[in-house]
Order: C-alpha cells, then structure tokens, then sequence
C-alpha cells in the first residue's frame, strides 16, 4: 500500500500544477487586466467623485477634435468588419446508406476472393490475413457489379452506381434542408478514381435542372483526402459571391476500380473501399446562421508531393499482366506520419491554447540550445478538440494517429466503428464518423471538431468546424437503425 | 434437342452470391444430426419452371431485393461448414449465403417443356440446375444453389440445388416457399431453424445390427460426393390419378374381395421394381428402400432430416415369381424401419463413416404429397415442377412427385438407373402397363 500511495499522490500533484499552469498561461491576458483596472477603480474612487467630474470637464475638445475621433473610430471598425472573412456555416449534411442489396459479409467477401484468385494461393492468402486484420464488419457494400464472381465492372455499371449514390445524397439533403435546386450558386463534386465526360457534376446539373450560371466544379484524382479541397475550395469561393449557397458532394466509385489481378501490394484496396458518398450544404447567408450546425473555422492543407517517395507511396499503375490498380507502397505509415506532423505544425498554433504552445516554444528552444537528447514536446491537441475524425482509410492509419496524438480510445471510437460499419468509404469517411458522434448524443454546441483525411499525394489535410447549435438525438442519418448496437469491441484478428 | 453436339442453349452465364440482408446467423454454431450426416453425399435437384408474368417488371436487382429479404428469415442454409475438435461437421452461420447463377435460354419456355422421344430427355431440367457438390474446398462450399434462367419468352426457370444435409425434400420445397412469400411482402414470424441434435446417443449401446438400407463408402473427406461405376441415366413418366387408380385394380383385383388395398404409391413401387427385378435377371433385385415422409410429427418452420423413415424391405424368394398383389403387400407390410438403426451407428461410430443411402439399394422416394406446386411468385403457380436426386449409388432411384400435366393432377415418376437398364426399363413399362413419358 505505501508503495502506491506516492505515486498516485504525486501524479495527482502534477494534474494539479499542470491545470494550474494552463490556467494562468492560457488566461494571462485576463488574470492581467483585472489587477489594471482594479487599481485604476480603487484610484478613482479614492480621487473622488467631484475631482473625476472636474478632471473630465477639464478636457477641451472642440467640435472637429471630436467630429475627426468619431470618424477615426468608425473607419477602423468599418475596416475591420470588412476585412474579416465572411463565416461560412455548414448548414447540414447527409451520408448515403446503401440498400441490403449491397451487403457484402465478410465470409462472402473471403469466398469471392478465393474463388476469383484460385489459382494463387499465395495471393489468396496474402488477402485472407488483411481481411481478417482488417477492422471491417459484415455490413459493409460493394456496388451490384462487384458482387460477380469474377466482378463485371463496366462503364455503364460505374454510373450507374455513381448516380444512385450521388442522387440519394443530394435527395436527402433537400429533405433535410429545405434547399431548392434553383438556390444552389456553387456545386463541388469530389470523386478521385471515377472521371466520366460528362463530369459528375455535369450529372448533377443535368439531374436536378440546375441553373445555368452556376459555378459548377470536379476535382478528381485528389485522393482520399479531396473532400476537404473540395471545402476549402467552396470556402474560398464563398469568400467571392456574398449570400451564396454551395453543395459539396464527396465520394467515392468503387465499381471501376476493382482491382482483378494478382499483385499483393495492389489486393489491398479491393479489401477495404466501399460504397459511401456524402452531401453538404455550405453557406455564407446570414439567415442560416440560426439552424447551421457548424462553423468552419479552419482549414489546412499540407502537400508533401515534392518528395519521391510521399508522391509514389499511393500510385496507380498497370501490374505485369496490364491490369490497373492502386500500389500501395511498404512506408505509406512513416509517410503518413511525417505529413501529420507537418500537418499539426502548421495547425498547432492556430487552435492550441497558448499555454501548449509555450511548452512547446521552450522544449524547441531548449532541445535546440541546451540538450537536443530533450524529448520533443507532443501539444496535447485534446485540448484544443473535443471530437476527432480520423479517416477511415484503414486500422494502421487510425492506430498511427492515435499513438501520434496519445488519443484515447473514446476519441478515435468515431473512426474505428465508421470503419467497421462501412469500410473505406474515402473521402466521405469523415461526414459518416460525424454523423456517428452526433448519434452517440455527443456533440454540444461549442464542441470543437478535427477532421483529418490522408491522400494519394502525398497530402494531409484538415479541417476544423465548431458546432454551432446544440444537436438532438436521435438523428435521420446512416446509423440511425444501428446506433445502439455500437460501440462493438473489434477483435485483432477475426477467425472465419 | 439433342444436347451433346450442339451448342448448349443456355448462355450468358453470371455467377454471385446472396445472403441475408441483415446479420441475422450471428455466426451461432448449427449442429448436425446423425440422420442429417447419414445423408450428406446426396443433393436435391428441383426446378420450377414460371410464366413470364411472374418475373414480369422486375430487374436482377428486384428479385435479389427479394432473396435478401427472404434469407434474412432462413439463414441456417446460408452458413458454411466448419468442423469440430472432435472432427464432427457444424454449420457456422455467418450469413455467407447461397450461390446465385443467372443464365439465359435461346428458346422459348414451351418449346423447351415440350417432351421429345429421347431416352435422356429429362437430361435437360439438368442445364438449369447447377450440379455443384460440397467441397473438395468444404468450408467454402456453398450447400444451396440457385439458378435463375430467362427463356426468350419472358418465362423463367428457378432451378434448386440442395444438399441433402441441410434436410429432406419437404424441408427443401417448405425453404424455397418462403421466397414465394417473400415476393408478396410476406415473413414467417420465426427464422428457420433445424432440429435439435441430441448427442446424448454418444454413449448409448452400440448398434443391434448394421442397417442394410445403407452402404459404407470412402472415406470422402472433405469432397462429399461420390463417382458412380457405371453412368447412370434418368427417365420419367407421368401418370395422372385416374390412371394410378386403373394401375392400384389391376394389381389387386376386384374391389370386393377382401385384400388389403394398395395405395398408389406402393402400387408404383411394385411395377417399377418388378420391371427391374425382370431386367436385372442375372442379378435379382432381393432388396429394396422405401424412404417416406413420417407422417406423424409436424415439422413446420423446420428444416431437418429427421422427417424421413428410411424403411428396406427383403425378399427370399426371387421377384420375378411374385405375383404383383404378393410383392404389394409385401411392401406394405414387411418393411421395416431402419430411421433409428442408421442414427444410432452414426451416434456411436467417432469415425463418423460417409453413408451411401439413396442407391445402395433399388431406393424408391415418396414425395408425391411434397408442396412444390406452392411456391407463388407474386401470385404465379410454377407451370411445371421438376425433381431429382442426384449423386446416388448404382442400383438406382425411383422418385415420385406431384406434377399437374395437360390440365390433369397426377404424379411424375422419375426412374434413374445404370445407362444399360434405361431403354429396356422404358419398353417394358410401355409394354406391360401402358405407362410411358408422354
């Protein structure tokens, strides 16, 4: 017993001093001012009132002194509010749930694999092993074309999947926003591995009558971190046209890049995408202030493609026998984690509370004067957030990002069960593990949210939205029938 | 239609894969009974044949909508085979689901029902159905199969594939029921499940005798089929009810006399094994099986073996000097069940020995009260009905199921046999009791 007691009471301590610590760091300017204007209270009130009175009277101003001050005031604020960019809201969005016709379980996804890949074992074993590690559960979907045995993707059966998943979306976020097509100014399809011509946004003006002079846009071969240029896109826009409405549409199709070969490096993928796409309603009208649930509050783009290897580690290419598919290299983790943390350098100092920021400051100096055998200093962004969405785009990616940021395991739940439910669903991942928090009942207006997705690239973006109303449960949305079942514990490995 | 030169008529093949639209099996372990092992090397082939209304409108996606739907409530036959420390096989229910194969016909549904004057016409209900066995890859085998074949007409062929494992004939017809169900918005209240196996048999008294209905065979392993010796073939004819009643007199006489009467399908079971028994003169038919439905227990919302009486009945004296009415009774009286014999040696036995049971002896199956005219698509009756058993032993397998035939109820009676026994089989049918497949 005595053996515990002083290191419970000593980390207690330093809670304690560390809390200390933030508060006096991260409220200096305040703790600062109060003793100011104390001093100045107790000053006056000791002058007395006559003597204040008098003091005041005492200053002449004539009329053009006063007339030039006003005038001064006026053009600073005017200035100000002109400059400051407008707020753009994220009025609502929606995910797409695919139909049970699209259900792929597990032990079918194995089955197809050993019977497509028959005459190599190898690879079939190769992609047993990921399945099993994988973190996905037995709901996930694939497109009608891919359920084939050997699958039968063709152009007709990619859009025809690029159109149910795409016009579900937009037909939800209608309903639930009340949005006319007419009203839409800006349109923002993201879809990196599909790119018909016509565009798919081209299919989306054709589909919903839209008006002719809208600013229409698709961004492809962006990777899976797209979806947030696309916001950063629509942000920036939304900077230009005043009281302008913009739908970003984020997805991915899977049907035509079923990857049919034998390559290991390349069978990858193919266990992990499926179906998904999501829709949002950006906005800078004032009137949407009041319903909007979130403000966007930052985004940060990181591009590490200027090295060989970040730009090589996500690379679609042909195998020996022609077949195309994504070549996903060995160090794609140690990359992922050198663009986080450029990433995070560039982001720390715009949310974290100056009080980690000045740790931070010192333990650099420190390391770089003093003693470079100093330990770094990780910011603890969980005080800057208090919900996180990693992209799904695999267990080793969230595993990673949670060892990188000391998440706990509450924080990166959202991830985990998006990818245990739907998979991989690229660029939308980060809207359904939204909409899972929101779900849960977890999210206050006020809460401050991370997402961050990973691309082909190599890039790391991300982007952060506070809540701008506090949100009821239950919520219409993909985990609507499915909510309280999770969260499910998901073993290490599944046994088949 | 000759079959074997020509191209085959069935084309546009696609194979996939439908399970349950929602976790329904949960991975739960389903345990086997030993009548369900006993049983394992044989698979029921039935196809049902519908007008072009009752696919009418629907898409491939439509109809998967509705097999979805339907495997959510029977989802046992959508698990895979797994198998115990002690070796014993389970079915693991993890939702993998059934196989579905899509295919195309270049004729037409009527062209294609018209029967011809061909000793192998029945060869051709074989094209829609796949002819898949479980294993040599068991844990990734599907036990059912569907075939969903489009005649140029519009008229569709639904074509079952099921491991007799799973449960009997009945147990099958009341599984695909369900999909008719299903395409009317219609669920059971409970999923499908199978009879409760009762292990306490492990350590019961070993066996009086070894069951002759049966024949050790293997071992198999894990490829649950076995390779005939000689090429066997199948025909069938059909005999309405009015013609079995013409058949049941002429077998035992007049009315008035106090003979015990034969019912319709012993009296089938009599003429069929003594036109066999006659052909086979070197090699006497002594012994055959009788598998017929228990008529006692319900087994609703069940899928099972457990249903089936697996009865032999011996003769010393040779066949061919019974009369009819002699060999009738016989039948009726002296067959004796051996349903309990076969589950006790496969309790007791851990080796758990692969049974051949359907073909070990001349085996007749009584399926004429099976409900396979119930599965209503949308509405639509099948406008035609075909069974089968395949992978049997040599000495061939009689089946007898329902089948309505120019407007007239009745019976179709489906004779396998090895390939030299088959024509003269037919001649002497036709001969001797009027009995032929038109």
């Amino acid at each position: 017993m005595p053996e515990i007691l002083p290191d419970f009471s000593s980390s207690v301590k330093l809670k304690y001093v560390k809390l200390g610590y933030q508060y006096l760091v991260n409220h200096f300017l305040t703790l600062l001012l109060i003793p100011i204007i104390a001093a100045v209270t107790v000053h006056l009130l000791h002058l007395g009132p006559d003597a204040v009175i008098s003091s005041v009277k005492s200053i002449h101003l004539d009329l053009v002194q006063i007339l030039s001050s006003i005038f001064f005031i006026t053009f600073i604020s005017t200035v100000y509010f002109m400059s400051k960019p407008r707020p753009i809201y994220l009025v609502d969005y929606t995910c797409y749930k695919p139909p049970i016709t699209c259900r792929v379980p597990f032990s079918t996804f194995m089955e197809h694999s050993r019977l497509i890949l028959k005459d190599n074992p190898k690879s079939v074993e190769f992609q047993m092993r990921i399945l099993e590690r994988s973190g996905l559960g037995e709901e996930t979907s694939l497109p009608p074309a891919i359920h084939y045995i050997p699958p039968k993707p063709n152009m007709e059966a990619a859009r025809g999947e690029a159109e149910v998943v795409i016009f579900s979306a937009i037909d939800n976020l209608f309903a639930k926003t009340g949005l006319k097509p007419k009203d839409i100014d800006i349109l923002i399809v993201n879809c990196s591995l599909f790119s018909p011509t016509p565009s798919l946004s081209a299919m989306v003006v054709n589909k919903y009558k839209l008006r002719s002079n809208i600013k229409s846009y698709n961004l492809s071969g962006m990777g899976c971190s797209a979806g947030i240029i696309a916001i950063d896109l629509a942000r920036d826009l939304l900077q230009v046209l005043p009281n302008s409405n913009a739908v970003v549409v984020s997805t991915e199709i899977i049907t035509p890049n079923y990857y049919q070969g034998k390559e290991r490096a390349m069978l990858l993928p193919n266990c992990l995408f499926r179906m998904g796409s999501a829709a949002l309603l950006l906005s800078n009208k004032r009137r949407e202030r009041s319903r909007a649930k979130y403000k966007l509050v930052h985004v940060v783009r990181t591009h590490k493609g200027s090295d060989d290897r970040a730009y090589k580690c996500v690379y679609e290419q042909e195998d020996h026998q022609g077949l195309v598919g994504i070549n996903l290299s060995k160090d794609l983790m140690v990359i992922a984690a050198e663009a986080l943390k450029s990433n995070i350098t560039t982001m720390g100092p715009l949310v974290l509370p100056a009080s980690e920021q000045l740790l931070f400051l010192l333990t650099l100096i420190g390391r770089k004067i003093f003693n470079p055998k100093w330990k770094p200093y990780i910011p603890d962004f969980k005080l800057a957030f208090e919900h996180f969405c990693i992209h799904a785009g695999g267990r080793a990616v969230i595993d990673e990002l949670q060892k990188n940021l000391q998440l706990s395991a509450e924080h990166v739940e959202a991830s985990r069960m998006t990818l245990h439910r739907f998979g991989n669903t690229s660029s939308s991942s980060l809207w359904y593990e939204l909409s899972y928090i929101e779900s849960k009942g977890r999210m206050k207006k006020g809460d401050r949210v991370w997402q961050i997705a990973f691309g082909s690239g190599f890039k790391c973006n991300s982007a952060v939205w506070k809540c701008n109303r506090n949100i009821k449960t239950p919520i219409a949305g993909p985990w609507e029938d499915c909510i309280d079942r999770y969260p499910v514990h998901i073993p290490e490995v599944v046994k088949l | 239609m000759v079959l074997s030169n020509e191209e085959s008529p069935i084309y546009d093949i696609k194979i996939s894969s439908v399970g349950p639209g929602h976790i329904s099996g949960q991975d739960a372990a389903q345990e086997l009974t030993g009548m369900d092992l006993a049983m394992k090397l044989h698979y029921i082939r039935t196809v049902y044949y519908f007008p072009a209304q009752a696919f009418e409108g629907l898409t491939i996606i439509d109809i998967k909508e509705t097999i979805f739907n339907w495997l959510d409530h029977a989802y046992i036959p959508c698990g895979r085979f797994r198998k115990s420390d002690s070796g014993r096989p389970y079915i693991k229910c993890n939702d993998c689901g059934v196989r579905l194969i899509e295919a195309r016909c270049n004729m037409g549904l009527r062209e294609w029902l018209e029967p011809r004057d061909h000793d192998d016409d029945d060869a051709k209900h074989k094209l829609l159905v796949s002819s898949q066995v479980l294993g040599p890859d068991l844990f990734y085998s599907p036990p059912v199969l569907m075939q969903l074949t489009k005649f140029k007409c519009g008229g569709m062929a639904v074509g079952l594939s099921w491991a007799h494992v799973l449960g009997d004939a009945f147990t099958a017809a009341s599984f695909i029921n369900l999909w008719g169900q299903a395409t009317r918005k219609q669920y059971p209240a409970q999923p499908l499940r199978m009879a409760h196996y009762n292990n306490e048999a492990q350590n019961s008294k070993s066996p009086i005798r070894e069951p002759l209905s049966v024949k050790r065979v293997g071992p198999v392993g894990d490829h649950w089929a076995m390779k005939n010796e000689t090429n066997m073939e199948t025909y069938s004819f059909y005999a309405s009810w009015a013609e079995l009643t013409r058949l049941q007199s002429s077998i035992c006489g007049d009315k008035d006399k106090e003979n015990q009467q034969i019912p319709p399908f012993e009296s089938l079971c009599t003429i069929v094994w003594q036109c066999v028994a006659k052909i086979k003169r070197d090699s006497d038919v002594k012994m055959v099986t009788i598998c017929k439905k228990d008529s006692g227990n319900s087994f609703e919302g069940v899928i099972t073996n457990k249903a089936q009486r697996v009865k032999v009945v011996k003769t010393d004296v040779p066949v061919v000097e019974l009369s009819p009415i002699e060999l009738g009774l016989l039948i009726m009286n002296q067959a004796v069940d051996e349903t309990k014999i076969i589950e006790e040696v496969m309790d007791s036995d851990n080796e758990l020995p692969d049974f051949l049971v359907y073909g070990t002896n001349l085996t007749f199956v009584d399926l004429h009260d099976a409900p396979i005219y119930d599965l209503n698509i949308r509405g639509h009756e099948p406008v035609y009905v075909h069974c089968g058993i395949n992978n049997v032993g040599d000495e061939g397998v009689v089946l007898v199921f329902p089948s309505r035939e120019d407007h007239c109820d009745g019976v179709r009676v489906s004779v396998t046999l090895p390939e030299n026994y088959i024509s003269d089989v037919k001649s002497m049918l036709k001969k001797e009791w009027s009995l032929c497949s038109c």
